[in-house]
């Protein structure tokens, strides 16, 4: 029997420690969030977009729902660290100040809130690189639970932000797109850690709404959920939704729809109930529903907008009844004697 | 013995004393014209008695009902003369039976429920209805046709609320400004 030396048995133990506790088999540090690799990706984009200054040239098209009609813009936006983003939009030439996270300014710069809910519906996959208004991009893949792509990202290699953004329908028909034709980043300053925005929900009203009779449903088809609920003057609440990828708001009015005022909207029948629909880059919709008028702005996929317009109440305007008409009557009489009414 | 005179109808009604009676038996006894005239008091005292008592005025009954239920509901009217009232007769003459004739209403005017007690509480409920009616009509007519206001929804203060809202955002105020 041969005894090896105690120095070349000890080595032989550290060197198999070594191989059993190697972290091969874990996520890298660069992708914690494990399948969705590019996650990491697009926060890194969106943390760039609100901390980079940069200058270019945009344009924007969106598709109606028949698919033949685009809706599209020009935009000559200009992002200063601390001051904001501003949008110069042509042909209309409107200058706001716009936050990048929002539909206006493009949706480019995603809250780590909305991150997660982009990561809870979709896969984030990075899919490899491209070129973009020639500077070299990264590209992510949003992918839906079916494999169907639901958007892309053209992310700026050298740090940039988002270069391009596309939004894809169920059947792979992109409905939305959103690229620099030109951009001059400014020179990266030293500066700490820049972290993203974190973000959150709007739902502080949701139970005062509930006791003031509002009924809302917390989600719609689509995975798209409820971030904000509020009412605003003058009378109408707004409900915002999304899925982390497209946003649905949705305005209620009580009232009836006075259609004859309602200029250069079209009406349809949708499962036997009448509504009122524009082609725009928000996909605008209008109907009456029990005593209610809703409106619905999305930038959304159209089949994703059809879906949630379904789902949300279309019962029909109750005819008035006499103690209605006498209530109200009452109500009318007593504001007339009111001195302080 | 002189006749008997105003004694018969005492002998016949058993009023006079022995020692008359004796003495008016005795007289009988020879006096034919006296035996003849006793013979026909009897028979007219007999057929009198044969005869109803002689009923109570209708009237009477009627009030005295009448004061016993003050404002209560009045007997029912029997009229007019029912078949069976013709049976009672005196001396071949139809008696009047207490239903047989509607009473008059000799209740005092003030404690009957009548007339225009009943007139004042019916003036009291036409007052009521119409006030009623022109109460609601004017509720009605204030109350208008529609249901509820009539709406267009501001299509352009709800899209630029939509383009300047951010998903997630935040409870931050949203910062969209009306458009110009």
């Amino acid at each position: 029997m041969i005894r090896l030396p105690a120095t070349l048995v000890l080595a032989a133990v550290m060197l198999l420690g070594l191989v059993v506790g190697s972290p091969a088999h874990a996520a890298r540090p660069d992708e914690p969030e494990g399948d969705d690799t590019g996650l990491h990706l697009l926060r890194e984009a969106a943390i760039a977009g609100r901390t980079r200054g940069y200058s270019g040239t945009q344009y924007v098209t969106t598709w109606g729902r028949s698919g033949s009609g685009a809706v599209s813009s020009v935009l000559e936006v200009r992002n200063v660290p601390g001051a904001g983003l501003t949008v110069h939009t042509q042909p209309s030439g409107l200058v706001q100040r716009v936050d990048p996270g929002t539909p206006a300014g493009g949706m480019s710069t995603p809250s780590e809130t909305m991150l997660e809910v982009l990561a809870r519906n979709y896969r984030v996959m990075a899919a490899g690189g491209g070129r973009v208004c020639g500077r070299p991009a990264r590209l992510v893949h949003v992918v839906r639970a079916d494999g169907t792509v639901a958007a892309r990202y053209w992310l700026d290699e050298a740090g940039g932000p988002v270069l391009r953004r596309e939004l894809l329908d169920g059947h792979g028909r992109v409905v939305h797109a959103g690229a620099f034709v030109d951009l001059t980043l400014d020179p990266a300053r030293k500066a700490a850690a820049p972290v993203s925005a974190a973000g959150g929900l709007d739902l502080g009203e949701t139970p005062g709404l509930l006791a003031r009779g509002w009924r809302f449903p917390a989600a719609l088809p689509g995975r798209l959920e409820l971030f904000a609920a509020h009412d605003a003057s003058p009378g109408y609440l707004y409900l915002g939704y999304s899925d982390g990828l497209s946003v649905v708001s949705v305005f209620v009015q009580p009232g009836v729809l006075d259609e004859e005022r309602l200029r250069g909207w079209h009406a349809r029948q949708r499962n036997g109930h009448t509504i009122w629909i524009r082609d725009s880059a928000e996909q605008e919709t209008i109907w009456a529903s029990g005593g209610h008028v809703y409106t619905v702005f999305a930038d959304a996929p159209a089949d994703m907008v059809d879906a949630a317009v379904a789902a949300l109440p279309h019962e029909p305007v109750p005819a008035p009844d006499l103690w209605t008409r006498l209530g109200r009557g009452a109500d009318r009489l007593l504001s007339w004697v009111n001195p302080f009414g | 013995m002189s006749h008997l005179g105003e004694r018969v109808s005492a002998l016949v009604d058993g009023e006079l004393n022995h020692h008359e009676r004796d003495r008016a038996l005795s007289h009988l006894t020879f006096c034919a014209a006296c035996r003849a005239e006793v013979d026909a008091m009897r028979a007219l005292k007999n057929r009198l008695r044969s005869l109803d008592g002689p009923a109570m005025p209708a009237d009477l009954t009627m009030s005295l009902l009448r004061m016993s239920e003050p404002g209560g509901p009045l007997p029912p009217r029997e009229r007019p003369f029912p078949i069976s009232s013709a049976s009672r007769t005196f001396g071949g003459a139809p008696i009047p039976s207490m239903h047989s004739v509607a009473p008059p209403d000799n209740r005092p005017r003030g404690r009957a429920g009548g007339g225009p007690r009943r007139t004042r509480r019916a003036g009291y409920v036409a007052v009521g209805v119409a006030s009623a009616a022109v109460a609601i009509g004017t509720l009605f007519v204030a109350g208008g046709s529609g249901p509820s206001p009539r709406v267009v929804p501001p299509v352009d203060m709800f899209a630029n609320q939509h383009r300047n809202t951010a998903p997630y955002g935040g409870s931050a105020t949203p910062t969209f400004s009306p458009t110009p």
